[in-house]
């Protein structure tokens, strides 16, 4: 897949502060500066682009070291798995990658009529996660968006109804954070 | 029948149990209640291969229709309390069987923070079925398991019949107490 298509170009020009990121899975993907770009770059892409599907919105937490079980290594938070710490680990996640307390949003948007697909990425801090919601623009962000901060935490300004959608209402904290620790529930208990 | 030559009356209060017993045996109604991958399996075990029909279990839409709760895969905390709600929804005498190793234990999932530890953490079990998932041959078995359980059921106030064994649940093998 090319990377240089012409909807790149326009919206590298039109949204100040963006740059071409390493694809995803080969598909052009665009590195936001700030979240306050989200919305203008969305809107382009909906409006004149072509992108009218919004895809998924999920996000990365490259909080480390983690082993390959996901599970953060010293000290392991999983309270059922702490007999098993895993392998030590190196601090850099991949080429290129390196582990760092911030949440990589991923935006996916789909033009179904060209059969193109283009990502939006956008890093937030761990403790502020914050993001503009796109259901002003994309009706099918609601649920996709609950299930983000159901899972992740990311606050996003502007949803009607930002509330939990997968974990039951008991759970507490994030899980797919990565130093999320699972406290005892009623049905733990032994 | 039962041609036990007791005088007394005790035959024909024997007879009843086993009519009872038997025609309980025969009309297993399960409740269409599907959670996971077990359910494909479930599905299989109702279809013509295999053909639960013949054991009389037919699945019924309702938990008011249905005596049997058939826990086909994994159970999540937040499908806990519905499962409990509908426990309490079928009428007795319900038994209550656990297909899967996610449904005897939580199986592969025993370490997620969403997952119950087996099923019978929340209601009362009567047949386990190991198997990931199981196999059709496997839940047949256990049908059959469960066929021999209620034989050993008894009615209220005839001889030898323990509240447990009158409303066919947990203890179904102990001796009357």
């Amino acid at each position: 897949m090319s990377a240089g298509a012409d909807f790149l170009d326009r919206l590298l020009a039109a949204v100040p502060g963006s740059q071409a990121d390493t694809p995803v899975k080969d598909y052009p993907t665009v590195r936001l500066s700030a979240p306050k770009d989200l919305l203008p770059a969305a809107r382009l892409l909906k409006d004149e682009l072509g992108f009218d599907y919004l895809e998924m919105v999920t996000a990365v937490d490259w909080l480390g070291p983690v082993n390959l079980g996901g599970f953060v290594s010293n000290p392991n938070p999983n309270p059922f798995t702490q007999k098993h710490p895993g392998p030590p680990v190196s601090p850099v996640a991949g080429p290129g990658v390196t582990y760092r307390p911030v949440l990589d949003l991923l935006w996916s948007f789909g033009d179904l009529v060209k059969n193109r697909k283009v990502f939006l990425r956008l890093e937030v801090p761990r403790d502020r996660a914050e993001a503009p919601s796109l259901t002003g623009l994309f009706p099918a962000a609601d649920w996709q968006e609950r299930e983000a901060f159901d899972l992740f935490g990311i606050r996003f300004a502007g949803h009607p109804n930002l509330i939990k959608i997968l974990t039951p209402d008991f759970l507490q904290g994030h899980p797919l954070r990565k130093d999320y620790v699972h406290a005892k529930d009623r049905y733990d208990a032994e | 029948m039962v041609a036990k030559p007791v005088p007394g009356g005790q035959v024909v209060l024997t007879s009843t149990d086993y009519i009872i017993d038997l025609s309980r045996k025969y009309s297993l109604w399960p409740l269409t209640f599907g959670l996971a991958c077990c359910a494909i399996e479930m599905m299989v075990a109702y279809a013509g291969r295999f053909d639960f029909d013949r054991f009389g279990v037919i699945p019924r839409p309702s938990p008011r229709q249905a005596d049997l709760l058939l826990i086909a895969g994994t159970v999540t905390k937040k499908m806990a309390e519905p499962i409990v709600q509908i426990y309490h929804q079928m009428p007795e005498p319900r038994f209550v069987m656990a297909m899967g190793s996610c449904a005897n234990c939580g199986g592969p999932y025993y370490d997620s923070y969403a997952v119950v530890k087996g099923v019978d953490r929340i209601i009362p079990v009567d047949i386990y079925v190991p198997g990931c998932p199981p196999r059709p041959e496997a839940l047949i078995y256990a049908v059959m398991e469960l066929q021999k359980k209620i034989m050993r059921m008894k009615l209220e106030r005839t001889y030898g019949a323990t509240v447990q064994a009158e409303k066919g649940s947990r203890d179904l093998t102990g001796e009357p107490a």
